[in-house]
């Protein structure tokens, strides 16, 4: 692993970054939108390494305009099918967590977590 | 193609979409259905299994006529039909056992919603047991996570939403692990079905090539799932969201969700990697210590804790350790053991969630430890359950937990240098569970002064004024015991499904 | 003829549950709203409860005295199967066991009367007897096993029977010791499972010489820990604590059968293990054994000076089963034919003999309400009979010529004489002696007291009452003399046993 692999596959190392960033995000910050934010990052940035994966220099998107050409032509289109997947997934599951936000904002007027929890056992519950 | 092999595919459907057609119906008639479509899920996979065991080989069943490399496909042998069958009976009496419940805790309205969950929960776990392609396994392990979460917030208070937004991040964080270990697979092999990723990564591995990247994907998705399924230090969701969910969801969500999730680690293990290559990395060592550290920190905290639900949960953290401590033993008895505790672990798990739910409900709904005295009188079925259920968690011979104790230990004699560790972390953990489950059920037959009972107003209920749970009590009691007194059939089953996944 | 085995075992557990159940009933109706709490018909539990005994002894003997049976019950897992065999041991063991049973079942009839809770405690009695005939006759280390952990768990609610907070804590105390006791003893069975040829009970031993060739180190290990294991039972030292917590707030037939019975099946299963599975070539001249005596002589004296110094007379007399039945464990841990011989003598004297002091205890404390022993000071002028009988029972259990301790510690320090044990030819004996020294001196006060208060104490003086309790108490007495002056036959009975393993 040297320096020069690294720069040549820079795509796939900020894929990898921008994914620590959202983990770290998701499991740090005590904020739930920006949990809900840094959720999204990682999202994305597996969205962005699936894409680079799919992508073949000096290939074409397997839509047949001209004829067919040779399979050589085209690139897969199974990891774009992917990302579309995981977009889907991943808007449902933000929806989802956006929905209980806001309930918990209805209910202690507190974005934070912890607090939350500290208003729970002052309520007893 | 006999009809039969139609199946799988046909109740992950059939489950789905009675899940849509839920949210049209009321909520009466909506628990019907689900109640049906159980039913007859549990049919077909039985008729699934008896078919599998009768050809005695699995097999493969391609989606939309699109051949091996490209089409999504389903993959049936003994292990996948028999696990099917066994959700499907667990699932059938938890619903039934929680249907009181359900009604009081949850509202008019949102009834039928409930009934959708089930049902989506339902579909994805037969989709994570059948699937044979990783990428839909991902998208159902997402749709898992949703109607989880649903499940524990249906009942509406602080603390479930709580629970469930807590629930949500771990699996985020956990999904996203999976993903990323899936992503990393499928650059390095080019392929997402499971039998294909098989054989490029022993390509791979005799190679030598990518050996790194290949460890980091494995270590990656079993990290994953492992959050997901709550092991011990990622625990900190499970303990509200099992303690304050409606009953049937907590009986579901302890005996079901998580062991989608280690099943799906098997079928990663065994038809993805390869078991040897697995073992060969370090990430099964990983697993045991993580395992052994929620064997007896999980029973510490239950000792803890005075509320009985949560320490039933936590009860939990426990048992999911002595799982994955089977994993990380690195053997395919440590695996057989593994599997079987699954199974126990289910059938115990949701018992005593029912059965502890009895005991509540004769103590004027108080889940606090000093009000149970004497419950086991008012309520004399749910005390016998909870007593049979606590047995069976310390692992008393004649139920189930004994036998997994007994599997995990000889498998754990076999591996040189995990069996120490194993043993005394088993023993301590047994004693633990002892200290806790017997003082509860204790506690339960000492009786209780006549007045102090008219003081708190505690009532109780005979055996057959909540029929429905009486017959889940039953049903699940006689499953302890038979898994306890007559393994054989149960382990003969899950070895040559483990035979028929390589 | 086989399957008649059965009867002594299922007849007293199905009965005992049903008076469980009845006993049950009537906290329903006690807990239920406005019902007056209703008596206990006690005649109608006695007579239930005696024929039941009656009959299984009965039967348990004819099975035990009419040559060897055997019965497979069923298999727990494959190749594991639940056996009963009978032979000369287990004979000897279960008619022992049957009458003491008995005596002190005819002796609580009286007793159980201040205590309350009848049909309780008559109902988990008969379950423990057909548990410990089934222990008595099991065919192999894991039959042995299952019915050791259910010994343990039917008779904890003897020790609790008060349902005061003490005596919960000791009936946990008391499951605690036993379940890390079984625990290790499990342990041990794993690795016998692998090593030996069979678990089932072979005169001589099952270990396959092939497979522990190079893995003797861990097998004697195993061999450590079961003796260490199931020494809990039989209260040796490190784990003997439960003896002394659970035996005063007992109700004192359940101490006397704790005493007399229960903590023989600790020296049954060491019997079982070390002479039927392991085999004592194995264990002769190692470390093993070296510890296996040091330990039990340790616990001999330790057991003695804490008798000496202790005032409740209850709680001397168990640290006294702490010493005496360390007695036997020293004895079998000899390993030679005499000291076999001697340890099974002193079983079979300890328990009646315990019994006896037992029995003596409770009729003090059920006529006078006093527990220590200053508080029978001139006791001997009110109740002569008892006092007798109770001097009789201790210069028995000190080992005073002719009655039946004598036989059995000259048999044991013959045993350890003649053997080839290194140093401790010369150390036991004196242990042996000095102990029971200790025992005349913490046992005879009690005499000397109670007949001779000294002058200025003002002595009530009436006619003792002569009821079950005292007969049953001469009965034991008895026994304990008479065994002493004529011992040959059993003395044959035992040489032969012990001849047959070495």
């Amino acid at each position: 692993m040297n320096l020069a692999n690294l720069l040549h596959n820079y795509e796939e190392a900020v894929a990898m970054i921008l994914f620590g960033i959202g983990f770290s995000n998701l499991l740090l910050q005590k904020n739930l939108i920006k949990k809900i934010i840094g959720f999204n990052i990682m999202d994305t940035s597996m969205y962005l390494f699936l894409a680079l994966k799919g992508f073949v220099e000096g290939r074409k998107a397997p839509i047949v305009v001209d004829g067919v050409q040779s399979v050589e032509a085209y690139i897969n289109p199974i990891p774009s099918g992917l990302v579309l997947t995981g977009i889907v997934v991943s808007v449902s599951v933000s929806a989802l967590m956006l929905s209980l936000t806001i309930r918990l904002y209805q209910r202690y007027h507190t974005l934070d977590l912890d607090e939350i929890s500290t208003q729970l056992k002052k309520e007893g519950l | 193609m006999a009809f039969v092999q139609n199946f799988p595919f046909m109740s992950i459907i059939l489950s789905l979409f009675s899940g849509p057609i839920s949210s049209v119906l009321s909520g009466k008639k909506a628990k019907w259905l689900n109640m049906a479509v159980i039913t007859v899920i549990g049919c077909m996979s039985g008729a699934v299994l008896a078919y599998v065991l009768g050809t005695g080989e699995s097999y493969v069943y391609t989606m939309g006529h699109f051949s091996a490399p490209w089409g999504n496909e389903i993959r049936v042998g003994v292990l996948e039909a028999a696990m099917a069958l066994f959700f499907c009976v667990i699932m059938l009496l938890s619903m039934l056992g929680g249907a009181r419940e359900r009604l009081l805790e949850i509202e008019e309205s949102k009834q039928n919603l409930y009934y959708i969950m089930v049902n989506l929960l339902l579909c994805s776990l037969l989709a994570l047991i059948y699937t044979n392609d990783l990428f839909t396994a991902y998208v159902f392990v997402e749709i898992n996570t949703i109607s989880a979460c649903g499940l524990i917030m249906i009942r509406q208070n602080g603390r479930t939403i709580e629970a469930a937004t807590r629930y949500m991040i771990m699996s985020l964080l956990g999904s996203g692990l999976l993903l990323l270990g899936i992503c990393f697979l499928y650059d390095l092999t080019g392929h997402l079905l499971m039998s294909n990723i098989k054989e490029q990564v022993a390509l791979l591995h005799q190679s030598g090539e990518y050996h790194i990247p290949l460890l980091v994907s494995v270590g990656l998705m079993s990290v994953g799932l492992a959050i997901k399924s709550a092991l011990y230090p990622f625990h900190t969701w499970l303990p509200d969201a099992y303690g304050y969910s409606t009953l049937s969801s907590a009986a579901i969500l302890s005996s079901l969700v998580s062991k989608g999730y280690i099943f799906l680690l098997v079928k990663i293990f065994y038809r993805v990697i390869g078991f040897d290559i697995v073992r060969d990395s370090k990430v099964v060592n990983v697993l045991f210590v993580f395992g052994l550290a929620g064997m007896i920190l999980g029973s510490v905290s239950a000792i803890r804790e005075g509320n009985i639900r949560r320490m039933i949960a936590f009860s939990s953290v426990a048992q999911i350790g002595y799982i994955y401590m089977g994993f990380g033993l690195g053997t395919v008895s440590g695996m057989i053991a593994s599997i079987y505790h699954v199974v126990s672990h289910a059938a115990t798990k949701s018992l005593l969630f029912v059965s502890a739910s009895g005991i509540t409900d004769v103590s004027g709904d108080s889940t606090d430890f000093f009000d149970l005295t004497g419950a086991g009188y008012r309520n004399k079925l749910a005390g016998v359950a909870f007593t049979v259920g606590s047995l069976a968690m310390v692992g008393f011979p004649m139920f189930s937990g004994f036998i997994s104790k007994l599997l995990f230990a000889q498998a754990a004699v076999e591996s040189v240098n995990k069996m120490l560790p194993t043993l005394i972390a088993l023993a301590i953990s047994t004693i633990l569970n002892a200290v806790y489950f017997m003082k509860t059920v204790i506690r339960l037959y000492t009786p209780e002064k006549k007045a102090a009972l008219e003081k708190k107003n505690f009532h109780s209920i005979k055996m057959w004024d909540q029929p429905s749970k009486s017959i889940a009590l039953i049903c699940f009691i006689a499953l302890n015991i038979l898994l306890g007194l007559s393994s054989d059939p149960v382990v003969s089953l899950i070895r040559s499904g483990l035979k028929m996944f390589t | 003829m086989n399957t008649w085995i059965l009867l002594p075992i299922f007849l007293p557990i199905a009965v005992g549950i049903g008076l469980l159940f009845s006993s049950f009933r009537m906290h329903l109706k006690m807990t239920g709203e406005g019902a007056a709490p209703a008596a206990e018909n006690t005649n109608l539990i006695h007579g239930i409860a005696g024929a039941v005994l009656g009959i299984s002894a009965a039967a348990a003997l004819v099975c035990a005295w009419t040559g060897e049976k055997s019965v497979i019950l069923f298999y727990l897992m494959k190749d594991v199967p639940i056996y009963f065999h009978i032979d000369k041991t287990g004979s000897l063991f279960v008619t022992v066991m049957s009458l003491v049973w008995l005596a002190v079942c005819i002796y609580a009839f009286v007793y159980m009367k201040h205590e309350g809770e009848e049909a309780r405690f008559f109902g988990f009695y008969l379950v423990v007897y057909g548990v410990l005939v089934a222990l008595d006759f099991s065919g192999n280390l894991v039959t042995l096993y299952f019915f050791y952990e259910l010994m343990t768990l039917s008779s904890m609610p003897l020790v609790l029977h008060n349902g005061s907070r003490e005596a919960i804590m000791a009936a946990l105390k008391y499951l605690f010791y036993s379940m890390c006791g079984a625990y290790l003893g499990l342990f041990a069975i794993f690795f016998l499972y692998r090593y030996c040829d069979t678990l089932a009970f072979t005169a001589g031993g099952s270990l396959n010489q092939a497979l522990i060739q190079g893995n003797e180190g861990i097998v004697r290990i195993a061999v450590l820990a079961m003796v260490v294991g199931f020494g809990a039972k039989a209260g040796m030292f490190p784990l003997h604590a439960w003896l002394p917590a659970a035996h005063p707030v007992a109700p004192t037939p359940a101490s006397a059968a704790l005493s007399g019975i229960i903590v023989k099946c600790g020296v049954l299963a060491i019997i079982r293990g070390v002479y039927y599975v392991v085999g004592a070539e194995f264990v002769r001249g190692t470390w093993v054994q070296t510890v296996w005596m040091t330990i039990s002589l340790l616990t001999v004296f330790m057991g003695s000076m804490l008798a000496y110094r202790e005032p409740v007379l209850k709680k001397r007399l168990a640290y006294s089963t702490v010493s005496q039945v360390s007695y036997i464990l020293f004895g079998l841990s000899v390993l030679s034919p005499t000291g076999m011989a001697g340890a099974l003598l002193h079983t079979v004297f300890h328990a009646f003999i315990k019994a006896a002091l037992f029995m003596t205890a409770g009729i003090f404390l059920f006529r006078k309400g006093k527990s220590r022993v200053d508080d029978y000071v001139g006791i001997g002028k009110e109740m002569p009979v008892t006092l007798w009988c109770y001097t009789f029972a201790s210069l028995a259990l000190v080992g005073i010529p002719p009655t039946s301790g004598f036989i059995s510690k000259w048999y044991l320090a013959q045993g350890a004489l003649q053997g080839d044990i290194g140093v401790f030819r010369y150390v036991g004996p004196a242990v042996l002696l000095v102990s029971a020294l200790l025992t005349a001196g913490y046992l005879l006060p009690v005499t000397m007291k109670g007949f001779l208060p000294g002058k200025d104490r003002s002595v009530h003086t009436g006619k003792e009452t002569i009821d079950r309790m005292t007969v049953m108490l001469v009965i034991m007495a008895l026994a304990a003399v008479v065994l002493g002056i004529f011992p040959n036959p059993l003395v044959g009975y035992t040489s032969e046993i012990a001849a047959s393993l070495m």
